[in-house]
């Protein structure tokens, strides 16, 4: 009897025991929505966050910040330290050789005003690397240039809700924008920045659409004055994500050299950031593979047992079979196609319960679900396993049955 | 015991049936049944014959051989010429599917199958294609009187009706041996004799036609009785 025939009685059997094949599914049909709906939910919230990281400087980037100790009893040494510098960030440019880009960054709150515009903003003091690192770059005008830098320009770049809260509908080219009493010419406004998580509505890069840039140097000499010329932190770009643990390493010991030994900083690499997260995350994913497992191996024990269940009704028929020439193998493979049938039908179902799942989780959490065709092959592999599985025995134990005690069954 | 090879030329009509001193015992020790005590008979091809025996008189136990459902414990049996006696099961279930024909008394027709798909049984174990099983299927409905009722499902045919489906799926692997094992003990006298005379009818085109039963009415109909008593034959052949 070919595979094809068996396929055709065990649907006929299926479609006649609706409820039984109903209640054998169940098990399967859940075990294989849950893996489906929260496989779908992790994929996408690992992709969302790479795409979100790639929006600013990537999983290249190094960021280096300030971190004084949080021990009570602080020494001299450490008192001594001035944090970050620009310095620091110069020197990391030139002893790190697998430093790309290294962009320090300082702020300061200032007042600002234009027209009948007047409050107080955080100012950024950037370097030209600023662009580059954040993927950041002008709609109109310019970003600021390395002369820029070494004139102590009074320029200023505005992000385009900056540039909208200052000027309104004004083009803000070559205005003349005055922070803290000192007159700052406009030479560009940014593109928009924008990402949104799933449905949600809100802007997570709105904060560098609000920013205001002027040169760091000119930050230094018209409005703090600070000689140290200290920096809130540093990004660095690494050539390859590959390098990222060596540039952290090196980076690591040019800053802590030149702060004499005193770790007031840290180095955070963001590609080892996104592993440990994943890892993490790995736990997660754990707990939900191993709850979607046991409610396959209930579904299919539950499918085992209706089988057995189901077994004496067959009995008869199985003798009629065989006396009709079906060998035990014919009889074995009849009763694990029916099985396997179950649970392919088990697990489509609940593929498409597991897309439902998926699809509801995400409009309540705002992130949505990517079901994958690889998940499906899954889904629809674990089935089969489960119905080859638990149909083994049941299936064994029929081809097994002696004709003349099954015909003799009543 | 010594094996008579099946030789054609020793004999111009091989019979289609040879049985020698068959012994079936179940159990062993105190529990030892002895079902069948030494029978022999010898059956030609298109014979019409039926088995007589009261219950317990091993009269199953010996068609359960002859269908090749069984194996003797002691003797020989061949069946068109083939030695069954020491088959493993996988070529037992080969020998049924290719020189048995089984008529039952309830029917055993599948429930959830249609009258082509119940006849067409035996041609899928048999490995014939598609094209092929539905025509056998439908000639063998056809000589039943049933093939324009394929589609139906056995539960909307009358107790007669499914018999003759039964007897359709008997001869669509086109048998050595056809084995009814009281094939009217279910039906009303008067279908019985329309089943009875379709046996005739299949005797008359040549088919070996066997009857188990304990009805001597139904006995009567065949060309030869067997009687069986305490699991030997009691007549020693002869009707």
């Amino acid at each position: 009897m070919t595979l094809r025939e068996s396929i055709i009685d065990g649907l006929a059997d299926v479609r006649a025991h609706k409820l039984r094949t109903f209640l054998q599914t169940l098990g399967v049909i859940l075990g294989v929505g849950s893996l489906v709906a929260v496989q779908g939910l992790v994929d996408s919230g690992r992709r969302q966050a790479t795409k979100f990281f790639d929006e600013f400087g990537g999983l290249t980037k190094i960021l280096v910040v300030n971190r004084p100790s949080k021990e009570i009893v602080v020494t001299a040494r450490q008192l001594a330290s001035n944090g970050l510098t620009w310095s620091d960030a110069l020197a990391i440019r030139q002893e790190v050789p697998n430093a790309v880009l290294v962009d320090p960054i300082a702020t300061e709150e200032l007042n600002i005003r234009y027209g009948d515009y007047e409050r107080r903003h955080d100012v950024t003091g950037a370097t030209p690397d600023y662009a580059s690192v954040y993927k950041f770059y002008p709609a109109r005008g310019r970003f600021l240039i390395p002369d820029d830098m070494e004139s102590q320009a009074r320029v200023c770049v505005l992000g385009d809700t900056a540039a909208r809260r200052y000027f309104g509908n004004e083009d803000p080219i070559g205005k003349i924008l005055t922070i803290d009493e000192a007159g700052f010419k406009v030479v560009g406004v940014m593109k928009r920045k924008e990402f949104y998580f799933g449905e949600g509505d809100h802007n997570a890069l709105e904060w560098m659409n609000e920013q205001t840039f002027v040169p760091l140097t000119s930050l230094y000499a018209r409005f703090t004055g600070d000689e140290f010329k200290r920096v809130q932190y540093i990004n660095v770009i690494v050539d390859k994500v590959e390098n990222n643990p060596k540039a952290a390493a090196a980076i690591r010991a040019v800053v802590q050299r030149r702060h004499a030994g005193i770790v007031d900083f840290e180095v955070v690499n963001r590609a080892e950031r996104l592993r440990q997260r994943a890892e993490q995350n790995q736990v997660f994913n754990a707990v939900f593979l191993v709850s979607g497992i046991i409610s396959l191996l209930v579904g299919g024990i539950v499918i085992m047992n209706i089988m057995l269940a189901s077994f004496r009704e067959r009995i008869r028929e199985v003798g009629v079979r065989k006396a009709m020439g079906a060998r035990g193998i014919d009889i074995a493979i009849q009763f694990l196609v029916e099985s396997i049938l179950v649970t392919v039908i088990g697990g489509a179902v609940g593929l498409g319960l597991g897309v439902v799942f998926a699809q509801i989780i995400s409009n309540l959490i705002g992130q949505p679900a990517v079901i994958t065709v690889q998940m499906a092959i899954i889904g629809v592999a674990a089935s089969v396993t489960v119905g080859l599985f638990f149909g083994l025995y049941p299936a064994i134990k029929a081809s097994r049955l002696n004709p003349v005690e099954a015909l003799r069954y009543e | 015991m010594p094996v008579v090879p099946a030789v054609p030329d020793a004999d111009p009509v091989q019979p289609i049936i040879r049985l020698e001193d068959v012994h079936k015992i179940y159990g062993s020790g105190e529990d030892e049944v002895r079902a069948l005590r030494g029978i022999s008979l010898s059956l030609d091809p298109g014979a019409y014959v039926a088995i007589m025996g009261p219950s317990g008189s091993g009269k199953s136990t010996l068609m359960h051989i002859l269908g090749c459902l069984d194996v003797p414990t002691e003797g020989e049996y061949i069946l068109a010429g083939t030695p069954i006696s020491q088959m493993s099961p996988r070529a037992l279930a080969r020998e049924r599917n290719k020189r048995v024909g089984f008529v039952f008394q309830s029917f055993n027709l599948l429930p959830r199958s249609n009258l082509a798909r119940n006849v067409e049984l035996p041609l899928l174990y048999a490995g014939v294609g598609r094209a092929e099983r539905r025509e056998r299927a439908h000639s063998a409905l056809h000589k039943v009187g049933l093939a324009e009722r394929a589609k139906a499902l056995p539960s909307q045919l009358s107790g007669g009706q499914r018999q003759r489906v039964a007897i359709a799926r008997a001869l669509v692997n086109d048998p050595s041996i056809v084995l009814a094992d009281e094939p009217t003990g279910n039906l009303d006298s008067k279908t019985g004799q329309e089943i009875l005379a379709l046996f005739a009818e299949l005797h008359g085109q040549g088919h070996t036609v066997i009857l188990v039963t304990h009805d001597p009415q139904v006995a009567s109909r065949a060309g030869e009785v067997i009687r069986i008593v305490d699991g030997k034959v009691s007549n020693g052949g002869q009707p």
